[in-house]
């Protein structure tokens, strides 16, 4: 009998088996009266709104993670930035400004910004598609590695703001009149709502969900 | 009816905020961390000396925060055209050109919630050393989590040096006092933030200093 027990089993009290609810605003432990009603409804310690679990977590992270995959085609496939040199307009896409860095033998900058602005929105979007997956088909092995992806995932969410600073940067700086001039283009637009969809598809899911039984 | 968690003392479990596992909060040395058995989050990690050392940091950061927005960073000079910008500049022309959510974004992320946060460090870790325990002193906890998130110094610098390697070879880049003011904000805010210690900022603010 012993043996079928597995080390990890022995650990399994959660706060939510034992009636306690762990306050999302300020992490301090709190004594409810069961699985559904909890005795306070607002933390006494910073007042907010007491669950065992994010409400709705799973409905909210899946609509701000179509919303993100649905941007992202309009972020990529429309000009992101464009450069007039002798008023001749010349546009680029977020892959083609990458491709323009990779000719030009800047490896590092042209890396930097393809794990910034693709990798890290497309590792992003299927890594929580891939959690909110296992949730609903209750897959049980490897649940510590997709909660390692998953920091990971909040981790690297800022990041994929740079190409956004770097236009920013460059349309302030590239104005030299008739010359070259340097202008944001619409897809500017839609990849900050993809950085912006993703960062909050984080915040609303609730990991502790991968763990429950 | 009371059940026997209700009656029993539960101060001294903790619970882990990323997988829920339940158990008994162990002391913790400075310099050593609390991580969760189960799934390996880091829970806790007390910091020396951390409200004077956030109070001292988040006033250095205050001081920086408004010469490194609003002096220039950088002079681009080509065949004689020269242009300059600071981090404000940037912001105004992303809403000239008629990009409003990006504009928005980028002054958010690159300019008011650096100094929302600053100043939230500031004005908690300030109570904190006067013991004077305010009962805003929750709401500013509640919003610094927030906005930590959010704010995006250490990205921008990326953006900086990307921007700086892009156009190296083709115009003549002279540094202004905006762009080592930068560097010094980014550093100073990024240390403010290590130093200081939620876990013991929230015990003082709920025991209001007793015990």
């Amino acid at each position: 009998m012993g043996k079928n027990i597995k080390k990890n089993d022995l650990h399994h009290i959660t706060g939510m088996k034992a009636g306690i609810a762990l306050c999302h605003g300020c992490h301090k432990a709190l004594a409810a009266m069961g699985k559904n009603g909890v005795t306070a409804k607002l933390c006494p310690r910073c007042g907010s709104s007491i669950h065992f679990r994010k409400p709705a977590s799973i409905a909210r992270t899946w609509a701000l993670l179509i919303t993100a995959a649905i941007l992202a085609f309009p972020a990529n496939l429309l000009p992101i930035m464009r450069v007039y040199s002798m008023s001749v307009p010349d546009d680029s896409t977020i892959m083609e400004g990458i491709i323009y860095f990779f000719k030009e033998g800047s490896y590092g900058i042209g890396l930097i910004i393809f794990t910034a602005s693709i990798l890290i929105p497309l590792f992003k979007i299927t890594g929580i598609g891939l959690i909110l997956f296992s949730i609903h088909f209750k897959w049980k092995t490897k649940v510590k590695q997709r909660a390692l992806m998953f920091r990971f995932i909040q981790f690297v969410g800022r990041w994929s703001m740079l190409d956004i600073f770097v236009i920013a940067l460059l349309q302030a700086f590239i104005d030299f009149g008739i010359l070259s001039s340097t202008v944001p283009a619409p897809a500017a637009t839609y990849f900050t709502g993809v950085v912006a969809a993703t960062m909050f598809a984080a915040i609303t899911f609730d990991p502790r969900l991968m763990w429950d039984e | 009816m009371k059940t026997a968690i209700q009656t029993t003392d539960i101060s001294d479990l903790i619970i882990c905020y990323d997988c829920d596992l339940l158990f008994k909060n162990p002391h913790v040395d400075v310099g050593y961390a609390l991580f969760c058995p189960r799934c390996g989050c880091k829970l806790y990690e007390p910091k020396k000396n951390s409200i004077n050392r956030t109070l001292a940091l988040s006033i250095t950061a205050l001081l920086l925060y408004l010469p490194a927005s609003l002096i220039p960073l950088m002079t681009f000079d080509t065949f004689g055209f020269k242009q300059s910008c600071s981090i404000f500049d940037a912001v105004i022309l992303f809403y000239d050109k008629g990009y409003l959510f990006v504009s928005l974004m980028v002054a958010f992320t690159s300019l008011l919630f650096p100094l929302i946060k600053l100043l939230l460090l500031f004005s908690i870790s300030i109570c904190l050393k006067l013991k004077h325990y305010s009962d805003l002193l929750p709401l500013f906890m509640r919003c610094h989590s927030f906005i930590d998130e959010w704010e995006m110094l250490d990205v921008y610098m990326i953006g900086i040096l990307v921007t700086i390697m892009k156009m190296y070879n083709t115009v003549h880049i002279q540094y202004e006092p905006g762009f080592f003011f930068f560097i010094g904000l980014l550093i100073i805010t990024f240390c403010s933030s290590t130093a200081m210690d939620k876990n013991l900022f929230w015990s003082l603010i709920e025991k209001k200093g007793l015990s």
